[in-house]
């Protein structure tokens, strides 16, 4: 299992024996049927990140609506006038029309603008056009129809559960230790990209959780930050949590600084330097990884929320079809306060948005060739637990469990 | 497609490269992305050594108070980063294997918007 040099070539197997080490089969991500069986029994009951911070949305009457195709449903999510937040299916309870577009706005309430009806910022129904025409109608019954909300550190979560099965606080796990002290509330949206991709969502993320493929992907983009000891970027640090969360940490050489790098870096923090050993970044893996970069944390199933060093983004891979998927990317910064700090934030939201490209390139490819049939299996090393960790979970929650 | 005129001064000198000053990230990628690498390459050339004084020069104003006609020379300064990609990494305008432009869009971040509305 050691190299010659004494260093520990699969760590991370032995910490997690109940996933084994065999070839992991493909079949999940090709096959129509068992999306159908994901929809069913993980994305219906899951707490769903909307990428959206209760900041976004700071005034009474401010709103926001996304249709999420995995849940087949469109979320409107409103702060009522007594300052509270909601969220509802954007659905008239007239005969079924969506109340708002897709989008962000303020409003005072919500017509259907297919008869009128309105609805307040608290989701009551407010108004019937031509109210006396009807008969026994029970308005105070017939506001939108609720949706689970929920936050974690600003982030908002919906579940269109009747009843959950567990608490928010309860899905994130030990995210309540590991991530909860970093600064979320001191950054704000710096870019936000959206990506629509022809693969699978796990084949998707697959390429997200490991580092091993940096070396190749991202030869160009970021090979100054891959040294000659460490050709593949062996990651350090891996943490597997039972219900399907992860955190993978991903460390950056230290390197010579080309002209712009070294532009940004003198007025702020950015994506290719990684950490300043003099400043402690909470709620992040520094203290326990050499050349500590960023930590990618995955909330089980398809949403991230990754933190560095003085900086975060928050993605997530939403499942459109079997075979497609939409990746949303929001990075976070703090508020530049000279041009010089929106200039250094410039390049490292460049870099992210050129590593996602490629990344997402290779996701086509893939899926394109494993739905061929042409291979039944993935052959994983250490370095890709989290992935195999990935298809064991969804695996298990739809009762088809993997062979160790 | 700009709504760019001028660079202020001392930075006059540069105004050949008026067309990258655009005022929001889709833009400014969709520039480089259909630019050639010897236009790149110009661009790059010409800002790479006025860089730090342009963050000086701009660093006068905190960004909230930037006056309006020193705008574009900030934009163009956040071109100049997306030429370094360009130059420094790919030598040529894009990652060679990527995703094409036309399957993503790019939203504005929090200063991007406070600087259109100012």
């Amino acid at each position: 299992m050691n190299s010659p040099a004494g260093q520990n070539m699969r760590p991370f197997a032995p910490r997690y024996p109940q996933l084994g080490t065999g070839p992991v089969p493909v079949s999940s991500a090709v096959d129509p049927a068992f999306f159908e069986l994901e929809r069913e029994r993980i994305f219906r009951g899951m707490w769903v990140n909307l990428i959206l911070r209760e900041a976004d949305l700071p005034s009474p009457g401010d709103y926001f609506v996304r249709y999420l195709e995995a849940q087949d449903a469109s979320i409107l999510v409103v702060r009522g006038d007594d300052g509270r937040l909601r969220a509802f299916h954007n659905v008239c309870t007239h005969r079924g029309n969506q109340v708002a577009e897709d989008g962000a706005g303020h409003c005072k309430g919500f017509q259907c603008n297919f008869h009128g009806w309105t609805f307040d910022t608290r989701g009551r129904l407010a108004f019937v056009t031509d109210e006396q025409r009807f008969h026994n109608l029970d308005k105070s019954a017939l506001g939108l129809p609720a949706v689970h909300l929920d936050t974690w550190r600003g982030f908002i979560f919906v579940n269109l559960a009747k009843r959950p099965a567990q608490t928010l606080e309860l899905a994130m796990a030990e995210f309540n230790q590991d991530l909860k002290p970093f600064p979320f509330e001191q950054m704000v949206l710096a870019g936000r990209y959206r990506y629509t991709v022809n693969a699978n969502w796990k084949v998707t993320m697959n390429a997200f959780q490991e580092s091993y493929h940096g070396a190749f992907v991202h030869k160009l983009s970021v090979g100054q930050c891959i040294s000659p000891e460490d050709p593949y970027l062996a990651v350090q640090r891996i943490k597997l949590q039972e219900n399907g969360n992860q955190s993978v940490s991903v460390h950056l050489a230290p390197h010579p600084l080309s002209p712009a790098e070294k532009l940004a870096f003198g007025f702020g923090a950015t994506f290719t330097q990684g950490g300043d050993a003099a400043q402690a970044f909470p709620g992040t893996a520094q203290a326990q990884v050499r050349d500590w970069g960023f930590d990618l944390n995955i909330i089980f199933p398809y949403s991230r929320i990754n933190v560095g060093a003085g900086w975060y983004y928050v993605d997530a891979f939403w499942p459109v079809a079997h075979d497609q998927t939409v990746y949303e990317l929001a990075y976070y910064f703090p508020m530049p306060q000279r041009p010089s700090e929106m200039i250094s934030q410039e390049y490292s939201k460049i870099v992210l948005r050129d590593l996602s490209r490629e990344d997402l390139a290779t996701n086509e490819a893939t899926h394109r060739s494993l739905r061929s049939g042409a291979i039944r299996q993935m052959n994983l090393s250490d370095q890709e637990i989290a992935v195999r960790h990935l298809y064991h979970t969804v695996s298990a929650r739809c009762g088809k469990e993997l062979a160790k | 497609m700009s709504t760019a005129i001028a660079l202020p001064k001392p930075f006059t000198h540069l105004e050949s490269w008026l067309s990258f000053a655009l005022p929001s990230e889709d833009a400014r990628m969709r520039r480089r992305l259909s630019a050639s690498m010897d236009e790149l390459l110009g661009l790059y050339k010409a800002l790479v050594g006025e860089m730090p004084a342009i963050a000086a020069h701009l660093d006068q104003w905190p960004l909230v108070e930037l006056p309006a006609e020193q705008k574009p020379l900030l934009y163009l300064a956040l071109s100049f980063m997306e030429s370094a990609m360009a130059v420094e990494a790919f030598h040529q305008p894009g990652p060679p294997h990527a995703t094409t432009p036309e399957s993503m869009v790019v939203f504005p971040g929090r200063a991007e918007q406070m600087l259109s509305r100012g």
